[in-house]
């Protein structure tokens, strides 16, 4: 292991600005990186206002991708519709019991926990709320983590549609849902990125005291 | 001092850094790492930067290594389906325009730019500028391409592809019979390099060798723009 020294953050310093792009830190009277010519920001602009917005749009998208169909099944002529819930709990029935948790993590509890989780953070931070700032930075690289994940459901449809083709006898073809879907996992992913973690610690920055970050620790 | 870039360079790396926390922005003095070592926010925890061994020629054979698997996951058979005298045989690109027969152009696009072009780019891209690093030439595109990089790689999303083709998999294996083709096992190999080159390849250290990479190009531009700090 090796110990730190640490004192103060880039922002409280009021001297250095860190480059989001290549992480070096620069002097604060430039607009651009000395290394890689970036546009210097402290923080993301707007943050918490763009994190609400693409929120708002992936929970837009999360109703009728859980609604409506996402995909149809022509079985000897007979064409039923399967929603996202449906499909989980067919294969529950079925006895595939991991493939239907799989599913149904990835696709209904991933992503309306990680709103749930990105909406907290978004409240906390506005109002400054947070008993624990590293369990909540924890919860942020969680949520950033996982969004990706959710995109599983759209690539089964694909791959169904794409094997499945033997005309009335069993065809398989995409719904309405598939591209809600992609649409939430999409927006959902971009509030990630956009919601800048150093909200989370800015209380903290402004203290900006060596002492009392280290009585914290 | 002035008198000499690189040695002032040279020397600066070996003393500690001055560096701030991607994820929390607190001020840290870095000390030098020695191979193998990782260094962690005190703070938030967020790893700072990682130090490996032969990083830069690990990244640069794995990342070959991947690009050469994509390549052949693009020609051959990649999923077969067989049931009640019926067969199809899809490659890897008929696979995903499928979704296109029936108007959904949008996903079958998305599919396309997540699992095949951004990693693919990503992979052409670091490629270029590990290149034009180790020539030390400082090609016409080496500082743009470096700074795309890293935000391309959120966007990549060829592993859960993979996860959702098993997916698939157990769901039809009940009622047909699923083949995996060549092309398959050209994509399973591309993830896994792909996988090792980012888990060798860390953002700080790899700056840090473009850096290094533009002292020595461009002496009087990071010179000219290092003040205060």
């Amino acid at each position: 292991m090796i110990k730190f020294e640490f004192d103060v953050t880039a922002s409280s310093n009021g001297k250095v600005i860190n480059c989001h792009v290549c992480l070096t830190l620069n002097s604060c009277e430039h607009n651009e990186c000395r290394i890689c010519q970036s546009k210097l920001h402290s923080r993301n602009k707007h943050s918490l206002q763009n994190t609400i917005a693409l929120l708002f749009t992936g929970f837009l998208f999360y109703i009728p991708a859980n609604v409506m169909p996402i995909m149809y099944t022509n079985l000897l002529g007979q064409k039923t519709g399967n929603t996202i819930l449906g499909g989980v709990i067919t294969l529950w029935q079925q006895g595939s019991y991991p493939i239907a948790l799989i599913i149904f993590i990835a696709s209904v509890l991933v992503p309306i926990g990680k709103m749930i989780a990105l909406a907290w953070l978004c409240y906390g931070v506005a109002t400054d709320r947070f008993s624990s700032y590293q369990k909540h930075h924890t919860l942020y690289r969680l949520t950033e983590f996982i969004g990706r994940w959710s995109m599983v459901d759209v690539f089964v449809v694909a791959i169904l549609v794409a094997l499945i083709q033997m005309g009335n006898l069993m065809s398989i073809y995409p719904g309405v849902a598939a591209i809600a879907f992609a649409g939430m996992v999409i927006a959902t992913m971009l509030a990630a990125m956009t919601f800048d973690p150093r909200l989370i610690w800015d209380p903290v920055n402004a203290k900006s005291d060596l002492n009392q970050i280290k009585n914290q620790k | 001092m002035q008198h000499h870039p690189l040695q002032s360079n040279a020397h600066q790396s070996l003393e500690s850094e001055t560096i701030a926390c991607h994820e929390c922005d607190l001020l840290i003095h870095l000390p030098p790492l020695a191979e193998g070592h990782k260094a962690l926010c005190p703070r938030c925890n967020h790893v700072l930067t990682q130090k490996r061994r032969n990083a830069r020629d690990k990244v640069f054979a794995f990342a070959i290594s991947a690009i050469i698997f994509l390549v052949f996951s693009l020609p051959f058979d990649f999923l077969s389906f067989e049931s009640k005298g019926n067969a199809r045989i899809v490659t890897l690109a008929e696979s995903i325009e499928s979704l296109s027969l029936y108007n959904f152009e949008s996903i079958a696009i998305l599919i396309f730019l997540t699992t095949i072009l951004v990693p693919g780019i990503f992979l052409l891209g670091l490629v270029y500028v590990l290149i034009s690093l180790s020539v030390n030439k400082m090609y016409r595109h080496t500082q743009k391409i470096a700074k795309f990089l890293f935000s391309l790689l959120q966007w990549n999303m060829a592993e859960i592809f993979l996860i959702g083709i098993l997916v698939s998999f157990v769901k039809i294996a009940s009622m047909a019979k699923v083949n995996f083709g060549l092309s398959f096992f050209a994509y399973v190999l591309f993830i896994i390099f792909l996988a090792l080159t980012v888990s060798n390849l860390d953002r700080f250290q790899f700056w840090r060798w473009v850096k290094i990479h533009i002292d020595q190009n461009q002496p009087n531009l990071s010179q000219l723009k290092d003040r205060g700090v």
